[in-house]
């Protein structure tokens, strides 16, 4: 719930880019432990029935990768995307 | 335009997550088979294609390859026979002699392989009847043995193969046979081996799926492919015989480098002196033309299923939809 209204704030024509950046970011981490299964299931069926680019599944991918690679998830969404209020508001979600 | 199916292979050696998500995708991205490797220092082959099942609606998927030597025949068929319940239709065996070198880690001697793999699959079928079974092989033997269900039925068995002998064995008594290569030198020479097999067999090649089960690696620009791709090499060549490596004319020294390099432990070096003509041997990398190219020219040899194994790619995300995009639409109606 708190990841959708995340994506609500970050801009449409930006998600594309951030959800390729995030797919990346969860598929090449090294630190899989930290991926809860239940977490890992729910983000395996969102890629099953649908996709990472809309709403819904992005903040699903959202969640995932800001539990598995916080600091590199709020590092691009402030520099790259210049998000600073996005990257605050998933720091606070994550803590 | 030549039919042909596209397998993808994936090394479970990360969380379970990781190769699923894979699955969906080469799924969606419109392949046709998905085999996962068996190898007892990664995730276990069958969590990760139970998972798969549960994921995934249409393609197919089997071990690639599993053997008989560290898995008992008797445990495979009962691994697939549940698996056939969870994805009806779906699954195939991949069994092959099993790598010497990973299995004397284990304490196990590979010994006599051929009878290994032939008892084994015979095993499998005979289980797969649903009946006891009494059956006494050069390796295996079983008496009375029956599952407390009935299985499905019968599961298509691709055998792994490399040798004259396995790959004869393979066309007469296989569904499909896994060859373990990339060159047209070596398919063709495979292809020529197991017809010999299809005949005794008094078999059609059209009853076998010959399978180029090759090192892939794509990408649109030529050199990452090519870097991608050596690590893999450099394993190939450590664990070619001599023979193979003369049949394509490489150097043995740098063979040798590579070998000594992989047993210290320096990557680095042995990567290092992985050459272009290695590569070329060795694997199928390129940019998507490139691969296109060679893909063509396999399918000459008579080869009806293309497997894309490790390392796909640079990066295997982009890598499996590149090859969606601009490598099986040329080889599908």
């Amino acid at each position: 719930m708190v990841y959708k209204k995340i994506v609500k704030m970050i801009p449409v024509e930006k998600r594309e880019t951030l959800s390729d950046k995030l797919l990346n970011y969860l598929l090449k981490t090294k630190k899989e432990a930290k991926m809860p299964s239940s977490m890992a299931n729910c983000f395996l069926t969102q890629w099953q029935t649908s996709t990472f680019d809309d709403e819904a599944g992005l903040a699903v991918l959202l969640e995932a990768t800001a539990t598995v690679e916080l600091e590199k998830t709020t590092e691009f969404v402030e520099k790259d995307l210049q998000l600073a209020d996005v990257a605050k508001a998933i720091k606070e979600a994550a803590a | 335009m030549i039919m042909v199916k596209f397998g993808v292979e994936f090394v479970p050696k990360e969380a379970y997550w990781k190769t699923v998500y894979y699955a969906i995708q080469s799924e969606k991205r419109g392949f046709d088979n998905l085999w996962i490797t068996d190898h007892y220092n990664n995730r276990n082959v069958y969590v990760t294609l139970a998972a798969t099942a549960m994921y995934t609606k249409k393609i197919v998927f089997g071990p690639g390859v599993t053997n008989p030597f560290l898995v008992n025949p008797i445990m495979t068929t009962q691994s697939l026979a549940t698996l056939d319940e969870l994805a009806p239709g779906r699954v195939v065996l991949g069994m092959g002699a099993g790598d010497k070198t990973t299995l004397a880690s284990t304490g196990i001697e590979a010994n006599k392989q051929l009878s290994a793999v032939v008892d084994a699959i015979t095993i499998f079928k005979k289980m797969l009847e649903g009946k006891s079974v009494n059956y006494e092989g050069n390796v295996f033997k079983v008496s009375g043995t029956k599952f407390n269900f009935k299985p499905r039925g019968q599961i298509p068995v691709y055998i792994g193969a490399q040798g004259p002998k396995m790959l004869a064995t393979a066309g007469k008594i296989g569904d499909g046979v896994l060859i373990n290569a990339s060159h047209p030198k070596d398919v063709d020479y495979a292809v020529s081996q197991i017809k010999k097999g299809v005949d005794e067999a008094g078999k059609n090649m059209s009853d076998v799926d010959v399978t180029a089960y090759t090192s892939f690696s794509v990408h649109k620009k030529l050199d990452k492919a090519m870097q991608a791709a050596s690590p893999v090499v450099a394993f190939i060549v450590a664990g070619s015989p001599d023979i193979i490596l003369e049949r394509h004319g490489l150097e043995m020294e740098k063979a040798n480098a590579i070998r000594a390099g992989l047993k210290k432990g320096d990557f680095g070096a042995a990567f290092g002196s992985v050459t272009p003509k290695m590569i070329e041997a060795f694997s199928i990398a390129g940019t998507p033309d490139i691969c296109n190219e060679k893909i063509a020219r396999l399918l000459k040899s008579g080869i009806t299923q293309f497997v894309v194994g490790s390392p796909i790619g640079p990066n295997v995300r982009n890598s499996i939809d590149l090859i969606s995009e601009q490598v099986i639409p040329n080889f599908k109606q």
